[in-house]
């Protein structure tokens, strides 16, 4: 599945799941933009200072290595493609049931501290 | 354990650097030709020494500036020293040459050439870095979706080489000049990818040894696929000899090339070349395929396009051997930890694939552009008079036979003939005759040279940056 880095259609959802592209410490890579807790939107968390995500809803903290590994992807230039499992992650908040099945581009906004920086120069 | 000095990896840069480039570079073998092509004078490249010390190395380009001038040099220099590590000769023998061929091959110029490599490697391809990222757990299964994924079949749309040449208002020019590009490769066919022949590896590199061998024409010359290519070119009204046209290279098309020397002469990338491998072996049916039906209906039937029919069908299996007997057993053996990489293969040689798209629909263009181009000095000079633009203007005399070797420049500038004659090179088989009062648009990145044929000629070149804003 290919979709934009930034911008409009920047979230894919795949099976109810919503997934973005995101950069932390340099480093770029597709995640789950819902909270595992009670399934805020992790698209607009914070860095804290130990390097997790912090969500807006609870300040749950969640592990950037995790996410960073769950999906495979690779970006080239402001395009990523990455490949998504058919079903949605089986721990966390649950996905709504109506919510299952196909694929839709949508437009999330990302948090600062989220966002691909302009390259230099 | 007695006193071990700290190890200090290799690294040279700065004005280190560019003194090394130089003395690399300022070897007789390089030096600027009297004349626009290479008469089978395998050993003779245009480097430019003379613009080489005013280059800056260390400042990697991003994708947006791929094509100045700077890149187009590194990758002439880069070229010549991957070379080195092939054997080439005269068609017509060595006699009368030996000297060019013991300084291309001596240990002076291979080890001067070693020692810039990594930095101009960096330079070359530094910018891959920032175009293309992997991230995430790859696994097999994955990988496989991944694979599955690209579209190598093609469609029926025209792609921007075919709309170039079709669109052009001379397509057989601008067909000769797109068969110019592949010389680099296809003359020395496989030979990136023979560096990953030698080694103790494992079964995957004998599947690599057979895609070698295909290649090759299993010992056969007359099936060898450079042979096939020299008999496309023969059949055009090209020369075949090595780098006959080496000034009509473009950017790209040297970058392309380098490419794949790149990742078989650095073997900590060898699971890149692996997937681009793959892609090019891959998505080479539909090119082939395309280029068979491209140059026939250009040239009609006395095209030989025996090269190409040839790829059509032996790609077939390479695509599928590179996926099933290469990849899949390298995976198994060495980890899905390698898997990244060979992702990272696959799209940087796509990305080369667009810049190169790019470059050729753009000197297509600009070559066709040349009466009009031509036409625009009166008012782009006009507007210049007028103030409009602040531009830095050399002034320059030049004897009869001063031949500027092809270059091209960072930005747009207007050249503007004082007296005598020029002949402005914009392509093969594109030039202008340029008199006093005249001159031309040359366009930012777009390769041309010069060649005075008056007794002196005197012109001007004006840094316009942005010839527009003379108009406006």
């Amino acid at each position: 599945m290919t979709f934009p880095a930034a911008g409009r259609d920047n979230c894919v959802v795949v099976a109810g799941t919503p997934y973005v592209y995101a950069t932390v410490g340099g480093r770029g890579f597709v995640m789950r933009a819902r909270c595992p807790h009670r399934g805020g939107p992790l698209h607009l968390a914070d860095v804290a200072e130990d390097g997790r995500l912090t969500c807006p809803w609870h300040e749950r903290r969640t592990s950037v290595a995790r996410l960073r590994a769950e999906i495979p992807a690779v970006r080239v230039g402001d395009r990523v493609t990455a490949v998504f499992p058919d079903r949605p992650p089986d721990r966390g908040w649950p996905t709504p049931r109506a919510a299952c099945g196909g694929v839709a581009l949508e437009h999330r906004p990302l948090a600062a501290a989220l966002a691909r920086p302009a390259p230099a120069g | 354990m007695s006193h071990v000095p700290p190890h200090v990896p290799f690294e040279l840069s700065g004005a280190e650097l560019r003194d090394a480039v130089v003395q690399y570079a300022t070897a007789p073998i390089y030096h600027d030709n009297m004349d626009w092509l290479n008469h089978d004078r395998p050993y003779r490249r245009q480097l430019r020494p003379q613009v080489l010390p005013h280059l800056d190395y260390d400042r990697i380009p991003g994708r947006e500036n791929i094509l100045n001038y700077p890149s187009l040099a590194v990758q002439r220099l880069l070229t010549s020293i991957y070379e080195a590590d092939l054997v080439f000769f005269p068609k017509g023998g060595l006699k009368g040459q030996e000297e060019d061929f013991r300084t291309f091959y001596s240990p002076a110029n291979r080890a001067l050439g070693e020692r810039i490599r990594p930095a101009l490697e960096r330079y070359a391809f530094g910018f891959l870095d920032d175009e293309v990222e992997t991230s995430g757990n790859w696994t097999a299964q994955s990988l496989d979706a991944y694979l599955d994924s690209l579209d190598t079949g093609g469609d029926e749309e025209q792609s921007p080489v075919e709309k170039a040449v079709r669109g052009s208002s001379d397509p057989e020019r601008a067909a000769r000049m797109w068969l110019v590009q592949f010389a680099p490769d296809f003359l020395s066919e496989a030979s990136p990818m023979i560096r990953n022949v030698l080694g103790y590896y494992g079964p995957a590199q004998s599947e690599w040894f057979k895609v070698v061998i295909d290649e090759y024409g299993y010992g056969v010359h007359d099936t060898k696929h450079s042979t096939l290519f020299e008999r496309t070119l023969e059949s055009v009204g090209l020369e075949s000899d090595l780098h006959r046209y080496w000034q009509y290279y473009l950017n790209s098309s040297l970058l392309l090339n380098n490419y794949f020397h790149y990742l078989g002469k650095n073997h900590e990338l060898f699971f890149r070349y692996v997937g681009a491998l793959y892609y090019t072996e891959s998505s080479l049916v539909d090119f082939c395929r395309r280029a068979d039906r491209l140059l026939r209906e250009v040239f009609g039937d006395t095209v030989d396009t025996t090269y190409f029919t040839e790829h059509v069908h032996i790609d077939q299996h390479h695509g599928r051997m590179a996926r099933d007997k290469i990849i899949k057993p390298l995976v198994e053996a060495h980890g899905e930890g390698v898997i990244p990489e060979i992702v990272r293969g696959v799209e940087e040689y796509r990305v080369l694939l667009e810049v190169a798209d790019f470059d050729f629909t753009e000197q297509i263009a600009w070559m066709d552009a040349q009466p009009e181009l031509k036409k625009l000095h009166d008012p782009v000079f006009e507007g210049l008079r007028q103030g409009k633009v602040d531009a830095p203007v050399a002034h320059i005399v030049e004897p009869r036979g001063e031949l500027s070797n092809t270059h091209c420049h960072d930005g747009d500038e207007l050249c503007h003939i004082v007296s005598g004659t020029m002949r402005f090179e914009s392509g093969l088989g594109s030039s202008l005759t340029l008199q006093a009062g005249e001159g031309v648009v040359i366009k930012r990145n777009r390769l041309h040279g010069a060649n005075i044929e008056s007794d002196e000629c005197v012109y001007e070149i004006h840094s316009v940056g942005d010839y527009r804003k003379c108009l406006s």
